[in-house]
């Protein structure tokens, strides 16, 4: 069920030149499709060079050891093996990875492809083979014999911050402790001092993968006489795999070129460049030979970001009425053993006063090493982590004043008319109605009848609970100047380069990849809208930086933010050209003709010339006015004035068996707004795919280690539990549309959206359902033995 | 190692005959020796679904056959479905419902639903799910999915 409500705006204004037109606004049939459902796709794996090698990896069994001794001559005189590489090597060969995302403050932990001395994660790379196939190269990993001597490790966030625990980065970093990044206004103690009522509580959010169902993957192909090294890659930003390669390999951007094609999901886990992409690389210099690697699913669990782990200590002070007054939120990120590209998730100290109307608050955000898995991004990067807590204590303030959790909520919100406002992090939120989201998230999921029915137990025995949570989310970035103040290796705009051809079409080149966003349909919608051609006129050429203007890429659910921008003024370039030249060749004034599909036609008197006729004169130079340059085509970037936060409200309702602590989602309704919606139909896709990940991390997901030995205990797909398709409870979709004022057409980010809510509005349902036995929960997942643990706890 | 083991396949129609290494599993070699890319590999351990094909009509996963084993067998691929440059009616059902994002999947649901479909029985939706449980999608939630095949066994039940 998907509705779309008020297509006007409540607030704001709507900015010249907006106005609707015919294909932004439609579910458009995805260009992406037909080949992907035809088993045409083209992921990497798919790519298989002649004389291609194969690469495989050697990992350190160890949480944390020195490495002793390698021996690798068993394995060289294996038959099939070409090359082997070990840290010493890499040393030589390479610089240190270098990191997209720094933590600001932060020292640097420079890391090599291969570990030097020491191994910090179970899982590090420590050897790489290459062979005539893979099973050979793995045959070979066999036999070198590797010498560790273990050193003590530590798993958890808060121990690792400990004095007497390990040391990680002795050399770089004191006590675990990367950095403290604070950030508030106001005097948020002070606040809490003469409070009415100061709830707080510790939570803890779990370790995650993303999962995608495709793997990494890297074919490098080097042809030394060219100086041109090509990189099939499976990355959700290409350009910057570019510039990553160029660093590492000490080679020129010029020498590089990386493609990626389709990408069988990313999430946020496909960001940069990692150890074996170096890896792959030097080999195939050094082999003159094509290189391929796929990292096998035991390897993606160790060996590619993980995400999410974080402890929060929340606290809210608020009068009797139930008005906030301050919040405070200091919390540790997990970095793992390294800084991977993106490093640990930094958005929630942006949005950790949530949709309220605070003004005192501070956030305190500490960056803990552990002998684990490097944290990276993942869809929501901090998000639904600040979520959890924020909105779990809501309901705990409501509970300790006798208040409704709705009406605190409401009481507190920010009201359109408040908006533009900075919140105590310094995020602007733009522009929304977040009051009508939770209102219609009530209405929804019948939350005044599930009041007015009463507390008690139902026929079947089981207790019913609804669970609220309301969200802002970032979308997009602030500016560039913002990223360089954090020392971020890239910008905040996107770009794109429009080029016609003799066939009457357009092609559109992009940086960015496509990993399942759409964005090439919404590309071509853009584009086809203000040009005025059919949609099926546009090509897009997607993920290769050889044939596409140098960008950012499609992380942050800024694409659309940005690249709209962009697609709207390369498409005004190349209109306006084409008018001109039209006009010459229908004896017109520019402004008396007008594109119609494949033609352009004068108003006035019908006559017309197709599309492929003027571009063709464009492309000749024949036939064209003296004072027109011959070419057609337009490459623009641009940058939003500012990031757009979108914004809604989940409601679950929650039944709950209160002697065994099995629940049931039941309904679980979803209101949302992401601005201008370009295709409706891809919209509640995004919306919908990211609930549903968020609801395996609120509900069973959990990358576990064993604190003892600093092993991951469930690395496999068949001890982590991404949901299948009946695991999925009742989701139902509303929107609302409200246009951002500081984007292009009004769009605001939709991607990363649903993993925010569905942890804490089931937490917040089970507890509503248990409040007759004082239950509150702070812990992900959320499981039967959770609540039924919660259950013993508050009996006792 | 270097054992190899003759095998005669009859593959979306067409005989094939070829040598293969014993360890090599089936996915492997309808990806990278027939260059039948369409079929998927995922996790090498029979959870996650993308490397489902039919194997004499039945849909199996691909990374837990031997080559060898299918020797003998009539295999078919998700590049079978198809004709010329015409949609079946089930991969037009998933364009349609937007049954698909990265794709990645995809291949592993139609060939599950395709076999689903010959049983020529209409499901509801809950019993949809259970049969499409051996195949995940990471992207979509399963929504659009499970209302392409519902679409489509409504249209070709007897």
């Amino acid at each position: 069920m998907t509705e779309t409500l008020e297509r006007r705006p409540t607030v704001g204004e709507e900015r010249g030149g907006q106005e609707r037109t015919s294909l932004i606004g439609t579910s458009a049939a995805r260009k992406e499709d037909d080949r992907l459902l035809r088993g045409d796709g083209r992921f990497t794996d798919d790519v298989d060079p002649l004389h291609v090698l194969e690469m495989a990896v050697g990992r350190s069994p160890y949480p944390h050891a020195r490495i002793v001794s390698i021996d690798v001559s068993a394995a060289l005189e294996f038959e099939g093996v070409r090359q082997i590489l070990v840290g010493a090597d890499v040393r030589r060969m390479s610089a240190p990875l270098t990191v997209l995302r720094p933590v600001p403050g932060a020292p640097k932990l420079p890391y090599y492809a291969l570990a030097q001395d020491v191994v910090r994660y179970e899982g590090e790379p420590v050897v790489s083979v290459v062979a005539t196939s893979r099973a050979i190269a793995e045959d070979a990993l066999e036999l070198i014999d590797i010498e560790y001597e273990p050193i003590p490790h530590v798993s958890d966030v808060i121990d690792a911050q400990d004095p007497e625990a390990p040391q990680i980065h002795p050399d770089l970093v004191e006590g675990n402790l990367m950095v403290v990044n604070p950030e508030g206004t106001g005097d948020p103690e002070a606040r809490i001092r003469s409070a009415d009522v100061v709830v707080s509580g510790r939570f803890r959010i779990n370790r995650v993968t993303g999962l995608p169902m495709e793997t990494r993957a890297i074919v490098a192909e080097w042809r030394p006489g060219a100086r041109e090294l090509t990189v099939h890659s499976s990355t959700q930003v290409p350009h910057l795999v570019r510039k990553q390669l160029a660093e590492v390999l000490g080679l020129a951007e010029s020498d590089i070129r990386a493609v990626a094609s389709d990408l069988g999901g990313a999430y946020g886990l496909k960001l940069g460049i990692y150890p074996e992409d170096v890896l792959a690389c030097l080999h195939a210099m050094a082999l003159r030979r094509p290189v391929k690697w796929v990292e096998d699913r035991m390897e993606f669990f160790r060996a590619t970001t993980h995400a999410r782990e974080a402890t929060h200590d929340y606290r809210i002070a608020a009068r009797s009425d139930g008005r906030i007054v301050a919040i405070t939120n200091t919390y540790a990120t997990d970095m793992g053993g390294w800084n991977s590209g993106f490093g640990s998730a930094q958005l929630s100290s942006v949005v950790f006063t949530g949709p309220y109307k605070v003004s005192d608050g501070y956030v305190e955000r500490r960056v803990v090493l552990t002998n684990k898995t490097p944290i990276g991004a993942y869809r929501g990067y901090g998000q639904p982590e600040v979520n959890f807590a924020c909105e779990r204590l809501i309901d705990q303030l409501a509970r300790k004043l006798g208040l409704d959790p709705l009406d605190v909520r409401a009481a507190n919100m920010l009201r359109p008319e408040d908006l533009p406002w900075r919140n105590p992090a310094g995020a602007v939120y733009d522009s929304g109605d977040y009051e009508r989201c939770l209102r219609m998230a009530a209405e929804a999921i019948g939350y005044d009848a599930h009041r007015a029915a009463g507390r008690g137990p139902r026929a079947d025995g089981r207790y019913v609970g609804i669970g609220l949570s309301s969200f802002v989310e970032r979308t997009g970035y602030a500016s560039a100047r913002f990223l360089a103040n954090r020392g971020s290796q890239y910008g905040a705009h996107e770009s794109v380069t429009l080029r016609a051809n003799r066939s009457g079409g357009i092609d559109l080149y992009t940086g960015v990849s496509t990993m399942g966003q759409s964005s090439e349909t919404a590309f071509a919608q853009i584009v086809a809208d203000v040009f005025g051609c059919d949609y099926d006129a546009v090509k897009v050429h997607a993920g290769d930086t050889a044939a596409s203007p140098l960008n950012t890429g499609a992380f942050a659910s800024r694409t659309l933010i940005a690249a709209s921008g962009a697609l709207k003024e390369a498409s005004e370039k190349l209109r306006d050209k084409t008018l001109r030249l039209a006009a010459y060749c229908l004896e017109a004034p520019a402004e008396d003709v007008e594109i119609a599909g494949a033609v352009v036609r004068r108003r006035d008197t019908g006559a017309s010339v197709t599309l492929a006729e003027v571009f063709s004169r464009a492309i000749t130079g024949q036939g064209i006015p003296p004072e027109e340059e011959p070419g057609l085509e337009s490459t623009s970037h641009f940058e939003p004035t500012d990031a757009a936060y979108s914004f809604g409200t989940a409601a679950a309702l929650v039944s709950v068996d209160p002697e065994t602590g099995d629940f049931d989602v039941e309904r679980f309704v979803m209101v949302h707004d992401c601005g201008v919606a370009v295709n409706p139909k891809i919209v509640e896709g995004q919306v919908r795919g990211a609930l549903v990940q968020g609801l395996g991390a609120a509900l069973g997901e959990e990358l576990r280690y064993d604190a003892e030995t600093g092993q991951l205990v469930n690395g496999t797909m068949m001890d982590y539990f991404a949901p299948a398709a009946p695991d999925v409870p009742p989701i139902e979709l509303l929107h609302t549309e409200v246009p951002s004022p500081v984007t292009t057409f009004g769009v605001r980010g939709v991607g990363e959206v649903g993993t925010i809510p569905p942890a804490a509005a089931i937490a917040n349902g089970i507890c509503d359902a248990l409040a007759d036995f004082g239950v509150e929960l702070h812990t992900m997942p959320l499981t039967p033995e959770v609540v039924w643990r919660a259950l013993q706890e508050a009996s006792r | 190692m270097a054992d190899e083991v003759a095998v005669t396949v009859t593959i979306n129609g067409e005989t094939v005959t070829d040598r293969v290494p014993a360890r090599m599993h089936a996915a492997d070699f309808l990806r990278h020796r027939l260059g039948l890319t369409g079929t998927h590999v995922g996790c090498e351990q029979g959870v996650c679904g993308m490397c489902t094909v039919l194997v004499n009509g039945e849909a199996v996963k691909s990374c837990l056959m031997f080559a060898a084993q299918l020797d003998g067998c009539a295999v078919e691929t998700v590049e079978s479905l198809a004709t010329g440059d015409q949609l079946n009616p089930l991969q037009q059902a998933f364009k349609d419902e937007h049954g698909l994002q990265c794709g990645f999947c995809t291949p592993g649901f139609l060939m599950t639903a395709t076999a689903l479909a010959r049983r020529g029985q209409r499901l509801c939706a809950a019993e949809i799910r259970e049969e499409i449980a051996g195949v995940l999608c990471r992207c979509t939630g399963y929504d659009g999915i499970v209302k392409a095949i519902a679409r489509h066994l409504d249209e070709t039940a007897v």
